[in-house]
């Protein structure tokens, strides 16, 4: 396949705006310490004060500038989605290959653990772990790694599979070729397209489980984060504060969905119109 | 079909042994995880009593039997906030949840598959090109973004629904007033969780249409002169059901997720707003009770829509887990 992919992202008018809008939470998340006008850890004025000059949204019940707040969000957002899904797309790579290459006993045992997981709804097994354990960022990104992974394990097994009957494929091994060899050398550049949908699809749902389990209040309470800023300021829901306190953050969170998940269906086009999108049981 | 049965046997298991180990792997004892705060003014008869009735001084393995014994009995623990016992409480707040996502996966359903229908009829028309981004905007917000949007605009902003709860306290003797006022609380909920699956049901059942409609049997129909509105809903709509409602029976597990969110926002008096109470009073039983009916529902229903396909589709019956997965 030797297509160059982002320029065919990039030809696509939703895919570009969606490159644009990633490409924007990067640099902000990169640059917040420089962007943010404040601290959002510490006191910056006095609680609860509408937007004015110094604070462009305002500031939260405990006194700290919502607007650095919201900077320090984008941070932690992509930290956790992007981490996760990069752990987890790594997991997926390995348990397909093992499963495409090995066959047999190994094969059976993935696909059936892959099948069993699709059925469990994975936002609420987080939530049980989540209450108990109280997850800061570290725990969330482990979790979300080990829930997210099934999807794109068994997309690439039949990719594997698909692969190893090509000739090119077939005719490396005739001439001698080891298994690891032909994995790093033909399996894995053949899936490099598979594994970067895949992943875009992760960080989506890893964005929105960080912000729904943040939101229902099960994180680091003092973590910025976007879901903990709605969580917050949902109690002050009908004082008027919600328009910058409430409503920043919410936006936020559907950009950032909408952003990758632009990518993603312009990345899924380019590389196959007939691949469908896969539907699992929880989000 | 048997394995599939399997997957969802062990999905149970997998869930159960969770539910069972996680708070048992909290620092200190299982009790102290189990009941929290509770704890603090319980009487050392009834921390005995619980021990004993629960088994939780006993080895691990004793105690998953015991575990699973009483889930058998339907014995979930006891509620000290709600001082109820755990299966109680949650008997109380299965029909609300059922009830909204009954509503809402009904009429987004329906709803998803004429708006998927008539985009793709229109393809690449203007009215099409607007759904596709109306449908991948609407995509992109979460469902409790949503939830607070609805409910400052239709329900503060708007004072059109109420703000909160199920019922109201005073809604009136007849049956009639009292249904009304049911319904009256459900709309902004079910409006919520109908708007979060629009998008998605309408996209699945636009390409399925779209790979319809080229079939030769429908250009067949169109010389036959049969009329435009036929073709779409009694030709092509009938070959592209079965795996539309393959994969909405699948989206009931993001449903269920769903369903939390919005009893959240609207204090909604169902299982997820129950959840939310007894987390933020750490009330453990209950929240461990709620999780995991809520997961055993998602795993019934997706078995029930996996069956209801098959009938729909026999061709999935050979190779179902194929298709399925």
């Amino acid at each position: 396949m030797h297509i160059n992919y982002w320029a065919e992202v990039n030809k696509d008018k939703f895919g570009r705006a969606g490159l644009v809008m990633v490409i924007l939470l990067v640099a902000i998340a990169l640059l917040a310490p420089w962007l943010a006008p404040y601290n959002p850890w510490e006191y910056a004025g006095p609680p609860l004060s509408s937007p004015s000059w110094q604070h462009p949204l305002g500031t939260n019940d405990v006194g700290q500038d919502i607007w650095s707040e919201l900077l320090y969000g984008t941070r932690t957002t992509l930290l956790i989605s992007i981490s996760a899904a990069a752990f987890s797309t790594l997991l997926g790579l390995i348990l397909g290959l093992l499963a495409g290459i090995y066959r047999g006993v190994v094969e059976r045992i993935i696909l059936r653990l892959v099948d069993v997981m699709l059925v469990i709804p994975v936002f609420l097994i987080a939530l049980l772990v989540a209450a108990y354990f109280k997850p800061g960022t570290t725990t969330l990104i482990i979790l979300f790694s080990l829930l997210l992974w099934p999807p794109g394990t068994r997309i690439i097994w039949t990719r594997v599979l698909s692969i190893k009957n090509q000739e090119h494929f077939t005719s490396a091994r005739q001439f001698g070729a080891g298994t690891f060899y032909l994995t790093w050398r033909h399996l894995i550049p053949e899936l490099y397209p598979l594994l970067t949908v895949s992943f875009i699809q992760v960080v989506r749902r890893a964005v929105f489980m960080e912000a729904g389990l943040a939101f229902l209040g099960v994180f680091d309470p003092v973590a910025k984060s976007w879901g903990l800023m709605l969580h917050y300021a949902r109690e002050f829901i009908f004082t008027g504060a919600w328009k910058w306190w409430l409503l920043p953050p919410a936006l936020a969170v559907s950009f950032t969905i909408t952003a990758f998940a632009l990518v993603g269906y312009a990345l899924e086009a380019v590389l196959d119109p007939r691949l469908r999108r896969q539907t699992y049981a929880g989000n | 079909m048997k394995k599939r049965l399997g997957d969802y046997l062990l999905a149970l298991v997998i869930i159960l042994a969770l539910n069972f180990i996680l708070p048992r792997l909290m620092p200190g004892e299982p009790i102290t995880a189990i009941y929290g705060d509770a704890l603090v003014e319980m009487t050392a008869e009834m921390e005995a009593y619980l021990l004993e009735r629960y088994g939780l001084d006993r080895p691990l393995g004793e105690q998953f039997m015991v575990y699973l014994g009483n889930l058998a009995r339907g014995d979930l623990g006891y509620s000290f906030y709600f001082r109820a016992p755990v299966s109680e409480v949650l008997a109380n707040a299965l029909p609300w949840t059922l009830l909204l996502v009954g509503t809402s996966l009904v009429t987004a359903a329906v709803l998803g598959i004429i708006w998927g229908v008539e985009s793709g009829w229109r393809r690449g028309q203007k009215f099409d090109r607007l759904s596709l981004s109306a449908a991948l905007f609407l995509n992109g917000i979460p469902g409790f973004v949503l939830a607070i949007l609805l409910l400052l605009a239709l329900g503060f902003y708007g004072q059109w629904f109420p703000l909160s709860g199920g019922t109201s306290p005073f809604p009136g003797h007849s049956a009639m007033a009292r249904a009304v006022d049911i319904l009256w609380h459900l709309f902004l909920p079910a409006l919520t969780l109908t708007l979060a699956q629009l998008p998605r049901n309408f996209l699945l059942m636009r390409s399925t249409f779209l790979g319809v409609i080229k079939e030769p049997y429908v250009l067949t129909a169109r010389s036959k002169g049969i009329k435009e509105r036929m073709i779409r809903y009694r030709h092509c709509l009938r070959s592209a059901l079965p795996p539309v409602v393959t994969r909405l029976g699948m989206s009931i597990g993001l449903l269920f997720t769903g369903v939390l969110f919005v009893e959240v926002v609207f204090a909604y008096p169902g299982l997820g707003h129950l959840f939310y109470l007894a987390l933020q009073h750490h009330d453990y039983p209950t929240v461990h009770g709620c999780l995991l009916l809520i997961t055993v529902c998602v795993l019934v229903f997706n078995l029930l829509a996996d069956l209801i396909s098959i009938k729909l589709d026999p061709r999935l019956k050979e190779d179902a887990h194929q298709l399925l997965g």
